[in-house]
């Protein structure tokens, strides 16, 4: 997959050709053994109902919070996007927003994300993001994932350390959690039996389909004859591809009439639900959405970024009509970008590196149906971050901590985010 | 296809030229003489089960095992006396260990010219006429020569894809095979991120890294505590009197002289961070003594002492060099570069008395890493050392030599297809460099096997495999024996043998057959290990 983008900068594109760099390494880390220094927990049972699967997903290239949630209640708004802005609901466009409450609106393309928050399943906050006030593609994506910003010492990822600090859902699950992707994204790493799986339909050897059911034989084969920790880690890969071939992908048909987008995003959310539905004790799924670097011909309307939103809230919509509006599994979905984007639009028609975002948590148990936010005020420069960013006024660690502890369970909040304190927003019901 | 924006800040791997302008970063420091780092991966051993060792478990050093820290013996490199293998062959045992890879050539020139006389070729780099691999890297990558003020004005993420590039292609294809294995293993005893430092990071590898691979120790320790990149990885560009960074002083201890077991303490750290001030960057890669920002106090560092120099000027930067020639005549220098060595070269336990030994040559030579790696590399050595398993990149660049591709670039392989094998060069973030520890890299099976896979089926571009050697002797027996010699130098176990044979003869041979064949061969157990 070529995740190239025509209006974003060349940082970005670097990053999405090369973020697997070193990080696919991590997976090395703890795919092959269960370390000693796991905190040792007697199981009562083998199965965690009350804990919530986490679908986490990361909207690379920092994704513009202002549209994706727009003030229409703010005239600055306006003044600082002549040509971009998401028209009022009340307006006579054909592309007008569509409101949420008295301030904030979807724009047309995020519609199939109006069910899940007019049913409270879906929660905006605004104003949030990360601490840190880089601007760096590469410096935020990493912060963000690995739980703290400009700490060196920490490359382990904040689903990965949750894994880690928490029994498996299911014992002997061989597949805890996974990232639809090629390399393991480093909010995974240092999660036990984690996998980087680019097509769950597909999880396997290269080249001929017609051999690899021979080639993986021969390979499983004479990895019985190779020492540990190498031939473990075969027999978990092994284990993996059979347990996948289990589940059928390709005949898979959504609940509740949902229709995933076609495109990548929509294949991964399908496999993600398709998994979850076979309850092999998978638990967290990684997956990235890209498209937001939105530095030229941002296009909210009708164009470049009209098409990733589509994209991006057709495939949230239909999980949730597939997965969560029913209710009968439980699954909570979190989404975070690095950073949002200029107030003022830029003399290309888009939008340069910003600073608050909004973030999307959806899921049976949220407290949805509302745009979250603290000491929101109008985007009057005297308002603004350096006079341009929106400001991060809640910290996303605290939303994250918040499904860690009441939907995933898992009270060792200061081990996820480490040297943070979160503050509880009722997030979560 | 960028668009016409101003950047908020300069591309994340440039360093500002405006070096004594950068905030100082307050150095971390948690407990004692050890580094956050230090402190945490002690603590995953230590203190198990506590929730911070956790958090912060390094990317790298010793991680807590669940057996035997010895390495097994794998079967397919046991010794041959039982199973009539002929894996044990001296001199093609010593090949797998100064090679990225067997090939027909390298098997050829170990047996003709002995164990002795092999190593002594290898040694003696520069006699080697690598002369096609020198006039390819001049054509291809030219950046490789260019200063400071040159390489800055390219685009950083050119610059770094060329060094990657050139890399690989070197370490697969040049004849100075032991030569580009020590550039790996200095390259990560001084490990140095790009994306922290950019082209600086193209004149450490020429003048520090490929300067001394081969040479000094101690002239490469030097070298590197003048070089930019490492001056600015390691924060040391911004390190002043009064105002001290005591990052570069502590890892030049830790990890590139005495080992973080080679007994100093904080204040030990503080006093060669003060030795160090003013050590720091000028233009565009230049190496600049900041007289003003030097601390001429007298310091006191593991009971040496340097005294005041009170307004000596540019003589302050005697102190620094003082440090350094302590340091690297200091035996727990010696024991841990010997020790790191040992493992790098022979096997993942160095023995006490092997170490002992190797360090009093260290001792004698001044360093010499030849000396050091003759007393490492005796045929009684090498004939007892379990095989080492291969790091990514060592897999790649085996691969890569095993099925001799025409050859116009290699990009695709060192960006993207190393990154996914989990070793792309020069992005390691931490200055510990990417492990040597089979644990660490075991999990990535499907990645390689799907390296092999990728790699066979190579027919047009910039790397193309052409199968025809493999079919001189068209038959599954004659395509397996030509498998044996490409790659294994005709030491294949005799239980991989049948297994490829087999899986020829099982369908018609086909060009995709074979190409399987070989993919399954790459991918086997046996050339896992070497």
């Amino acid at each position: 997959m070529d995740d190239r983008d025509n209006n974003a900068c060349t940082e970005y594109n670097e990053l999405s050709r090369r973020q697997f760099v070193t990080w696919s390494a991590g997976a090395a880390l703890l795919a092959t053994f269960v370390p000693p220094w796991l905190p040792k927990v007697v199981l009562a049972e083998s199965y965690a109902a009350n804990r919530d699967v986490i679908i986490s997903i990361f909207m690379r290239g920092g994704a513009d919070g202002l549209t994706l949630c727009a003030p229409f209640a703010d005239p600055e708004y306006y003044a600082g996007r002549p040509t971009i802005a998401i028209p009022r609901p009340d307006s006579s466009s054909a592309n007008k927003g569509i409101a949420l409450d008295d301030r904030f609106a979807f724009p047309q393309a995020m519609s199939p994300l109006v069910e899940p928050f007019v049913a409270k399943d879906l929660l905006v906050v605004h104003g949030t993001g990360s601490v840190d006030s880089s601007r760096s593609h590469f410096d935020q994506q990493h912060f963000m994932e690995v739980g703290k910003p400009r700490d060196p010492t920490i490359v382990t990822g904040w689903l990965g350390r949750h894994l880690a600090s928490i029994t498996p859902m299911r014992t002997n699950a061989p597949l805890r959690a996974l990232g639809i992707a090629n390399g393991l994204a480093q909010t995974l790493i240092g999660a036990p039996q984690a996998l980087p799986i680019p097509s769950p339909a597909n999880f396997g050897l290269a080249g001929n389909v017609s051999t690899r059911q021979e080639r993986t034989d021969w390979l499983k084969a004479d990895y019985m004859g190779t020492p540990d920790p190498v031939r473990s880690a075969a027999i978990d890969t092994s284990a993996t591809i059979d347990l996948l071939k289990t589940i059928n992908f390709t005949g898979y048909v959504p609940a509740n009439g949902a229709v995933y987008p076609t495109g990548s995003f929509g294949a991964s959310l399908k496999s993600a639900a398709a998994l979850i539905k076979a309850d092999i004790g998978v638990e967290a799924i990684q997956v990235d959405v890209g498209g937001w670097d939105t530095h030229s011909t941002q296009a909210p309307l009708t164009g470049s970024m009209f098409n990733t939103m589509t994209g991006f809230a057709g495939a949230l919509g239909a999980l949730y009509k597939d997965l969560i509006a029913v209710g009968a599994h439980s699954v909570t979905v979190v989404v975070v970008s690095e950073f949002g984007r200029n107030v003022r639009e830029n003399g290309s028609l888009g939008t340069d590196h910003g600073r608050g975002n909004c973030m999307f948590v959806m899921g049976k148990s949220i407290a949805g149906g509302r745009v979250l936010t603290k000491n929101w005020m109008s985007l009057a420069r005297e308002n603004l971050e350096s006079q341009n960013d929106l400001k991060v006024t809640i910290d996303h660690r605290d939303i994250l901590a918040e499904v860690v502890l009441n939907r995933l369970t898992n009270d060792r909040l200061s081990f996820v985010f480490p040297d943070f304190v979160p503050t509880m927003r009722g997030a979560t019901e | 296809m960028s668009p016409p924006i101003v950047e908020l800040e300069p591309p994340p791997s440039k360093p500002s030229p405006v070096v004594t302008a950068a905030p100082i970063a307050p150095p971390v420091r948690i407990a004692g003489n050890t580094t956050r780092r230090n402190f945490f991966r002690a603590g995953a051993a230590v203190a198990a089960g506590s929730a911070a060792a956790v958090a912060m478990i390094p990317r790298t050093g010793p991680r807590p095992r669940t057996g035997d820290p010895m390495l097994p013996l794998p079967e397919s490199a046991a010794p041959p006396a039982a199973s009539g293998e002929t894996w044990g062959s001296p001199e093609i045992r010593l090949a797998r260990r100064v090679t990225m890879g067997l090939t027909p050539e390298e098997a050829q020139l170990a047996r003709s010219k002995g164990f002795s006389g092999y190593l002594e070729y290898h040694l003696n780099y520069n006699a080697i006429d690598d002369s096609a691999v020198t006039a390819f890297v001049a054509t291809t990558y030219p950046q490789l020569v260019m200063t400071g003020t040159e390489l800055y004005a390219l685009e950083a993420n050119a610059v770094l894809r060329q060094l990657q590039d050139a890399t690989l292609f070197r370490a697969a294809f040049s004849k100075r095979q032991l030569y580009e294995r020590m550039v790996e293993f200095w390259s990560d005893h001084f490990s140095i991120s790009m994306r922290d430092v950019g082209y600086l990071k193209t004149i450490d590898d020429r003048e520090v890294i490929r300067k001394h691979a081969l040479g000094s120790f101690p002239e490469m320790v030097r070298a590197s505590a003048r070089s930019t990149a490492m001056l600015v990885y390691l924060d040391n560009n911004t390190s002043r009197v009064g105002r001290i960074n005591e990052n570069y002083a502590r890892e030049l201890m830790e990890l590139h002289t005495l080992g973080v077991d080679g007994g100093y303490t904080q204040a030990d750290v503080v006093a060669v961070a003060r030795c160090f001030t003013g050590w720091t960057i000028a233009g565009r890669g230049d190496f600049r003594f900041d007289a003003a920002g030097h601390d001429y106090a007298a310091k006191t560092f593991l009971g040496q002492t340097i005294p005041a120099a009170p307004g000596t000027g540019a003589a302050g930067i005697g102190d620094g060099d003082k440090v350094i020639d302590y340091l690297v005549r200091h035996p727990n220098t010696a024991k841990y570069v010997s020790s790191k060595m040992i493992k790098w070269l022979l096997r993942y336990d160095p023995p006490a008395a092997l170490v002992n030994q190797v360090a009093a040559v260290y001792m004698q030579t001044n360093g010499d890493i030849p000396a050091m790696i003759r007393s490492i590399l005796t045929a009684a050595n090498v004939a007892a050392a379990p095989a080492k398993h291969k790091r990514p990149f060592h897999f790649v660049a085996s691969a890569m030599r095993g099925v001799n591709p025409t050859v116009k670039g290699v990009a695709g392989i060192a960006g993207t297809r190393l990154s996914l094998v989990g070793q792309q060069s020069f992005v390691w973030e931490t200055p510990d460099g990417y492990p040597d520890d089979v644990q660490f890299w075991s999990g990535l099976v499907m990645q390689r096997w799907n390296f092999g896979d990728y790699l066979t089926a190579l027919t047009t571009g910039d790397v193309i495999v052409d199968i025809a050697p493999f079919r001189l002797v068209d038959t599954p027996d004659g395509i397996t024996g030509a498998i044996n010699n490409a790659m294994f130098g005709g030491e294949m176990p005799v239980r991989t043998r049948d297994a490829i044979r087999s899986y020829l003869g099982a369908s018609p041979l086909s060009a995709t057959r074979v190409r399987e064949a070989i993919a399954l061969a790459i991918n086997s157990t046996t050339f896992q290990w070497y």
